[in-house]
C-alpha cells in the first residue's frame, strides 16, 4: 500500500532530523507530562479522601455533627461554642439513636520523660469505642466511673504508644499533657497507616470531662457522633437533630446553622463536586499546554521543511504526488507528537511517582492519561500537521529541486 | 515514431505586474533512441526546457506529447505517474536523499511506482553492480565521492525502466576522469534502446549525441545531427 511506504519514508524523515524531531517533541512532552500529573493528583486526592472517609470510622449508620457554620472539613468560624452537652443528650433521647458521642479536640505535646510526640487528643465518652468499635490490645478504655471522678487517665493509639515507650509496656505508667500527669491505661489496637500516608494511630482519648475541666478550659463540645438503630434512618435522624439542636441554640428562623454534618454520602457529593471543577481546570490547562505543543510543531515542521525543500523536490521528481508529500508530513508531525505524547506520559509518571515518594502531594497512577494522551496527540498531530504538510506538498518540484 | 514531440512551447512566469517569457514557440521531436544535446547559455531556457519534457512543470501553451500521450494539461496525479513510469533525471548536483544509502537511494523511484517489482533490492543491487558500485551499497552520500554518488544517480535513475534519461549537466560537478566515466555509460545506454537528452554548455559533453540543439533567448537557434558520432 502506497499509504504505508509513506509512513515508512516519515520514519526515515523523522530519523534523519532528529534535532528537529527531538525540539518537535518537546512542546506536546510537556503538556502532556502536565496532564499526566495534574490527572495523577486529582486522583490521589480522591482516593486520599475516600480513604480518609474510611478511616473517619463511619459506618453506613453514623454521621458528626461539626460546631460551627460551614461545609464539611470548612468550618466558617473556629469559635463556636453553642454545642453543649445537654444537645448530645437531647440527641440521645432521639427515638432513631442508639448512641451519641460528644467530643473535644485539640492537637497536644505528650510526654513521657525525655521521650515528646505530637498527637491529636480527644476527649471523649466511653460510647466512643462503641461507635468505632475499636478493639483494645492491652488495658481498659476510659469508664463511666473516669468520666464521673474526671480522672486523669488516657488511652493511647498504637503510634504516640510506639514513640513515648519504644516497646515497654505503658500501661500503668504516667505520661504529660500540659503539664499534668496522666495514667496510661490502656491501648488501642493498632490500624497502621492508610495508603494515602494518614496515620489512625496517632491519637490519645481521655474521658471529656477531664479534658473540658483540664485540657481546653471549655464546656462546649467540638463534635458530636451520631449513631443510628438502622442506615436507612440516617436522612430523618439528621433533620430531627437539625430542628433539635436549632432550636437548642435558640436560633431563629431566618439564621443559618451553626453546626455542620459530616455524612459519608456528604463526603462523597464533596469529592465529586470537586472533582468536577479539578476536571475542568485540568481540561484548561491542557487544551492551553497541548495547543502551545501543536503550534511548536507546526512551526518546526514549517522550518524544517524549508530545510528539506530539496528532498521534496527530489521525491516529486520520482513519482511522488502532492498526496504522498502530504501523507509523509502528516505522519511525521502524528509521530513526532505521539513520541512526545509517550515521552510526556513517561515525564509524568516520573513526576507524580516522585510527589508521592517525597510526600509532597497525594498522587494516583491510573490507565486514563494514557489513552487521553493518545487522543490528544493523534490529533494535535493531524492538526498542527496539515498546514505544513499542504505546504510541503504544493512546492513546486522544478523550483525546489533548483534551490 | 516520436517519442518527445513538442509543438510551439511556450512558458512564461508570471511576477507581481509583469511576465517573463521563458520558451517562445519551441518545437522539438525526439524519436525513440535518439541521443540529444541540449546547448546554449545560461538563462536561455534550457532548465526550463528539461522541466516541461520531465513533466516537472506544465506549458504555459502548446502542446507537448509524450509517448503518444498528451501531457500537457495532466493533473498532479497522473503527471507524477508519467515522471515515475517514463523519465530517469540525472542531476548535475546529483540530489541523493542525504542520510540515506546508496541502495535505498536507487529503490526511491519505486517507492512511489504502481506496481513495483518483487525483488526491488535485487533489482537495485543489480542496477549498482552495472554501474560499479556494488561495493558501495550501505554508503550513504556523504560517504561516497562526487564520481560515485553520479553513478548511483545513474542507477536511480534507471530503477523504474524508463523510456527516457534526462540529464542536466551530469558531468559539471565532475573531474574530467569520472565525467567521461559517466559519458561512457550514457554512450552505452544509447545501444541499449534508451533515449537520451543531455543538457549541458559543454560542446566536448554534448559531442558524444548524435543531435546537438542549441537554444537561445528561449528559443532554438540551431538543431543539427551530429556526422562525428557514430555507434
Amino acid at each position: 500500500m502506497r499509504i504505508f511506504k509513506n509512513f515508512g519514508q516519515a520514519l526515515r524523515g523523522l530519523r534523519l532530523n532528529r534535532g528537529n524531531t527531538f525540539l518537535m517533541t518537546l512542546g506536546v512532552m510537556i503538556g502532556i507530562a502536565s496532564l499526566t500529573v495534574i490527572v495523577a493528583i486529582g486522583d490521589g486526592i480522591k482516593v486520599k479522601v475516600l480513604d480518609r472517609i474510611a478511616n473517619m470510622g463511619f459506618g453506613p449508620e453514623s454521621f458528626s455533627v461539626i460546631a460551627g457554620a460551614g461545609r464539611m472539613f470548612f468550618a466558617r468560624s473556629k469559635n463556636t461554642v453553642s454545642m453543649t452537652l445537654e444537645d448530645a443528650e437531647d440527641l440521645l433521647a432521639l427515638p432513631t439513636v442508639r448512641l451519641v458521642v460528644p467530643r473535644q479536640r485539640k492537637r497536644l505535646q505528650i510526654i513521657n520523660k525525655k521521650e515528646f510526640t505530637s498527637t491529636r487528643v480527644y476527649g471523649v465518652t466511653p460510647d466512643w469505642q462503641l461507635a468505632r468499635g475499636w478493639k483494645m490490645v492491652d488495658g481498659d478504655f476510659l469508664s463511666d466511673s473516669d468520666l464521673d471522678r474526671k480522672r486523669r487517665a488516657v488511652v493511647l493509639g498504637a503510634t504516640p504508644a510506639r514513640k513515648l515507650f519504644k516497646g515497654e509496656d505503658p500501661i500503668g505508667k504516667m505520661v504529660r499533657l500540659q503539664n499534668q500527669f496522666y495514667e496510661v491505661i490502656g491501648l488501642l489496637e493498632e490500624k497502621g497507616l492508610t495508603e494515602s500516608g494518614y496515620d489512625p494511630d496517632d491519637r490519645a482519648l481521655i474521658p471529656l470531662t477531664t479534658s473540658m475541666s483540664r485540657l481546653t478550659h471549655e464546656t462546649h463540645l467540638h463534635s458530636i457522633k451520631v449513631v443510628t438503630l438502622n442506615p436507612s434512618q440516617v436522612p430523618e435522624t439528621m433533620e430531627t437533630v437539625r430542628q433539635v439542636l436549632r432550636r437548642n441554640h435558640n436560633l431563629s428562623v431566618l439564621a443559618a446553622d451553626d453546626f455542620r454534618f459530616i455524612t459519608p454520602e456528604g463526603i462523597m457529593q464533596w469529592v465529586t463536586e470537586s472533582e468536577q471543577a479539578l476536571n475542568r481546570m485540568l481540561i484548561l490547562i491542557s487544551t492551553v499546554s497541548l495547543l502551545v505543543g501543536g503550534i511548536v510543531i507546526m512551526n518546526i515542521l514549517l522550518v524544517s521543511i524549508r530545510e528539506r525543500v530539496r528532498e521534496i523536490g527530489i521525491r516529486r521528481c520520482f513519482g511522488a504526488r502532492r498526496s504522498d508529500i502530504t501523507f509523509q508530513f502528516l505522519f511525521e508531525s502524528v509521530l513526532v507528537s505521539l513520541l512526545g505524547g509517550i515521552m510526556g506520559v513517561g515525564l509524568g509518571l516520573a513526576i507524580s511517582f516522585g510527589l508521592k515518594r517525597f510526600d509532597v502531594l497525594p498522587t494516583h497512577i491510573t490507565v486514563e492519561p494514557f489513552i487521553l494522551s493518545f487522543v490528544f496527540c493523534t490529533l494535535i498531530g493531524l492538526i498542527f500537521g496539515i498546514h505544513p504538510a499542504r505546504k510541503a506538498a504544493f512546492l513546486s518540484p522544478e523550483e525546489s529541486i533548483r534551490s | 515514431m516520436n517519442l518527445i514531440e513538442m509543438n510551439s512551447i511556450c512558458k512564461s512566469y508570471r511576477n507581481i505586474g509583469f511576465e517573463t517569457r521563458v520558451l517562445e514557440d519551441v518545437t522539438l521531436h525526439i524519436k525513440e533512441g535518439d541521443y540529444v544535446s541540449i546547448m546554449g547559455p545560461s538563462g536561455a531556457g534550457k532548465s526550463t526546457l528539461m522541466a516541461i519534457m520531465g513533466c516537472l512543470s506544465q506549458p504555459t501553451s502548446g502542446e507537448y506529447i509524450l509517448d503518444g500521450e498528451e501531457v500537457g494539461q495532466l493533473n498532479d496525479r497522473k503527471l507524477s505517474r508519467v515522471r515515475n513510469e517514463k523519465i530517469g533525471f540525472v542531476f548535475q548536483a546529483f540530489h541523493l536523499l542525504p542520510g540515506v544509502t546508496a541502495l535505498e537511494n536507487v529503490i526511491l523511484p519505486l517507492v512511489y511506482a504502481k506496481r513495483p517489482p518483487g525483488n526491488i533490492k535485487e533489482k537495485a543491487r543489480e542496477l549498482l553492480a552495472k554501474v560499479g558500485m556494488e561495493h558501495r551499497l550501505h554508503h550513504t552520500p556523504g560517504q561516497l565521492s562526487g564520481g560515485e554518488q553520479q553513478r548511483v544517480t545513474i542507477a536511480r535513475s534507471l530503477i523504474n525502466n524508463p523510456r527516457i534519461i534526462l540529464a542536466d549537466e551530469p558531468t559539471g560537478n565532475l573531474d574530467s576522469k569520472n565525467g567521461r566515466e559517466t559519458m561512457k555509460t550514457f554512450d552505452n545506454l544509447v545501444k541499449e534502446g534508451k533515449t537520451i537528452v543531455l543538457i549541458t554548455h559543454d560542446l566536448e559533453v554534448a559531442k558524444h549525441a548524435g543531435r546537438i540543439v542549441s537554444i537561445r533567448d528561449g528559443q532554438i537557434a540551431s538543431d543539427h545531427e551530429e556526422k562525428t558520432f557514430s555507434l
